[in-house]
């Protein structure tokens, strides 16, 4: 933390540069807002008001129809229920997987250790959207097709998160594991007792970054699942697109409603992932 | 003698046993550590791979029982005008959303780093957009560009009177789509630059003023030239992930207008669910695969080389 707050260049700028420094920003700062806004005021007028011009840009009167529509009209309530649902198990799943292998790279001794990372290395950067067909048809073909485990499922191989953990853990002493291993502990209670303890902030912010990525996923979902109960919340949202004559109140309401859990999270950890992002991020 | 001999061979049997043993344990123990991400990874990640290439040798298997087809989806995947259209679409948009994205990202990465109060504010702030679903900002982007209500357009209308349809026109629609990706990539991509300007050796330029040398002649002289890790990361790791367009496309034109934002995921997706020709859309996956693996094997040279 104390290393974010310092984090400045060693020069002091010139009073002119941190002057255009803090136009760029407060610019960069209306540009990235400006949006969410509009859309705010949007979410609180009905339909039917957004065509008039000149524009009101402040709603009067606040009609909350949109938000109550959404509940009410929409399986909203399920998409939110299950993307939280689905995002919370396949992080917990793939923190506890991850962690495994990251902890067997980094601090086992095995017969071709090479082979493995090569392999799953190459891997992480295979392109999913590429894999989008033959895994429609692996999934059919288990007959998991319009089930939630589709989406849980094949996201726990992406094997990005292995490196992200070994890193973590390649950066312990290996004297704090033998003398672990001199104590009679196995290696799943050295992981748990001893390595998970001291990589806590690491796996904070790699588990909110999971977290996000399913959040986020739509493609995925959109194949999978076809049952709008089943779905998650980007699907089941662009699912309100794809009518003739589109309630667009319905959707700015629907949209700002989706911003908010990712919203929160980061501001909850937003210390330790800017504290790991700008510290850590060029580290191998 | 003999006896001898025997027991000495014996007790290097017996160690060499034993080494055997405990080297076995290890793998044992290691293997069960790997056992769940590589079962997930065989099933979910290797088996599809190697099934790509399968499928680009069948046709059907949606609809109708899968059927060999040689090289037919080979020989369209070179020839269909509309993969042409798809690759040209993509290549054009990662043209334009990438150097823009890195120049304002570097802009406002240097701004932040000579902030002195209120940063943390300020990058909670320019990270916002880059956290929400693409899908999201593409739909909250609507509210920006629609004809009769956008944000924008209500801007342009009110200054010239002209009323705009960004998306209607098949010049702007690649354009436009680009800008919503690069609003929603500038956090990111300047948070990365900002890690690598605060990690560059402050000495250097210490040394740089003491010799003279202005803000702008440190920063093509030094930064720019000291950033280049970063910078080979973040070429390839963009063109990754922007070679896979689809959602804001999806959501915004469906590819169009007269397919001028079909992209190759968008293309794969068609195939499998408007034309139910998963050997066709299993062929364009693999030459996306094949070109993605391919510029990974670039920057793990470049990188290698400069280390």
């Amino acid at each position: 933390m104390t290393r974010v707050r310092r984090a400045r260049l060693a020069l002091e700028p010139s009073p002119a540069a941190r002057v255009l420094a803090g136009f760029v920003l407060a610019v960069t700062v209306v540009v990235s807002l400006a949006p969410f806004f509009y859309v705010i005021s949007t979410s609180l007028k009905e339909t039917k008001s957004l065509f008039s011009y000149p524009p009101h840009w402040i709603p009067d009167p606040v009609y909350l129809g949109n938000y109550v529509a959404l509940f009410q009209k929409h399986p909203f309530g399920w998409w939110l229920g299950n993307t939280l649902a689905i995002s919370a198990i396949v992080t917990a799943l793939k923190l506890v997987i991850d962690g495994m292998a990251a902890y067997a790279l980094a601090k086992l001794d095995f017969s071709g250790k090479p082979v493995i990372v090569t392999i799953l290395l190459i891997s992480v950067a295979v392109p999913l959207a590429a894999l989008l067909i033959p895994l429609f048809l692996i999934i059919r073909s288990m007959g998991l097709i319009d089930t939630r485990l589709a989406l849980i499922l094949p996201p726990l191989a992406n094997p990005l998160g292995v490196f992200m953990i070994r890193a973590f853990i390649a950066g312990l002493p290996d004297e704090l594991i033998h003398s672990a291993r001199m104590d009679g502990a196995g290696e799943f209670e050295i992981l748990r007792r001893v390595v998970v303890p001291l990589i806590r902030p690491g796996l904070v912010v790699h588990a909110t970054f999971i977290f996000a990525t399913q959040y986020t996923s739509f493609l995925w979902p959109l194949v999978a699942v076809r049952d709008l109960h089943k779905q998650v919340i980007t699907v089941g949202i662009s699912s309100l697109r794809a009518i003739f004559t589109v309630d667009w109140g319905l959707i700015s309401a629907a949209s700002l409603i989706a911003a908010v859990p990712l919203t929160v999270i980061f501001i909850l950890f937003q210390q330790a992932f800017f504290h790991q992002s700008l510290a850590g991020a060029l580290k191998e | 003698m003999e006896t001898a001999t025997s027991h000495f061979q014996l007790s290097e049997d017996e160690h060499r046993k034993q080494r055997f043993r405990a080297a076995m344990r290890h793998n044992l123990t290691a293997y069960a550590f790997l056992a769940p991400i590589l079962v997930f990874f065989l099933i979910f990640m290797a088996v599809p791979v190697v099934w790509l290439f399968y499928l680009s040798f069948q046709h059907d298997g949606i609809l109708a029982p899968a059927q060999f087809a040689g090289l037919d989806n080979w020989r369209r995947t070179f020839s269909d005008s509309l993969v042409l259209k798809c690759i040209i679409n993509t290549l054009y948009y990662c043209a334009m959303a990438i150097p823009t994205v890195f120049v304002l990202g570097m802009i406002v990465a240097l701004s932040l780093s000579m902030v002195r109060r209120g940063a943390a504010l300020l990058r909670i702030i320019i990270y916002f957009p880059t956290l929400q679903a693409s899908l999201i900002v593409a739909l909250i982007w609507t509210f920006v560009i629609h004809p009769d209500f956008g944000l924008l357009n209500l801007g342009i209308r009110a200054l010239t009177g002209v009323k705009l349809n960004f998306l209607g026109d098949p010049h702007f629609a690649m354009p436009t789509i680009a800008m919503i990706e690069v609003w929603k990539g500038l956090g990111f991509w300047a948070i990365l630059f900002l890690s690598g300007l605060l990690a560059l050796p402050q000495d250097l330029y210490h040394a740089a003023e003491l010799d003279g040398a202005g803000p702008i002649r440190r920063f093509f002289s030094l930064t720019l030239p000291l950033m280049k890790p970063t910078f080979y990361f973040a070429v390839i790791f963009a063109t990754i992930v922007n070679l896979q367009l689809f959602d804001s496309v999806f959501v915004l034109t469906d590819g169009g207008p007269v397919d001028s934002t079909a992209t190759i995921a968008w293309y794969i997706y068609r195939s499998l669910f408007t034309f139910s020709d998963p050997g066709f859309g299993a062929t364009l996956s693999f030459v996306l695969v094949v070109v993605v693996l391919a510029l990974t094997a670039l920057q793990t040279w470049l990188l290698r080389e400069r280390a």
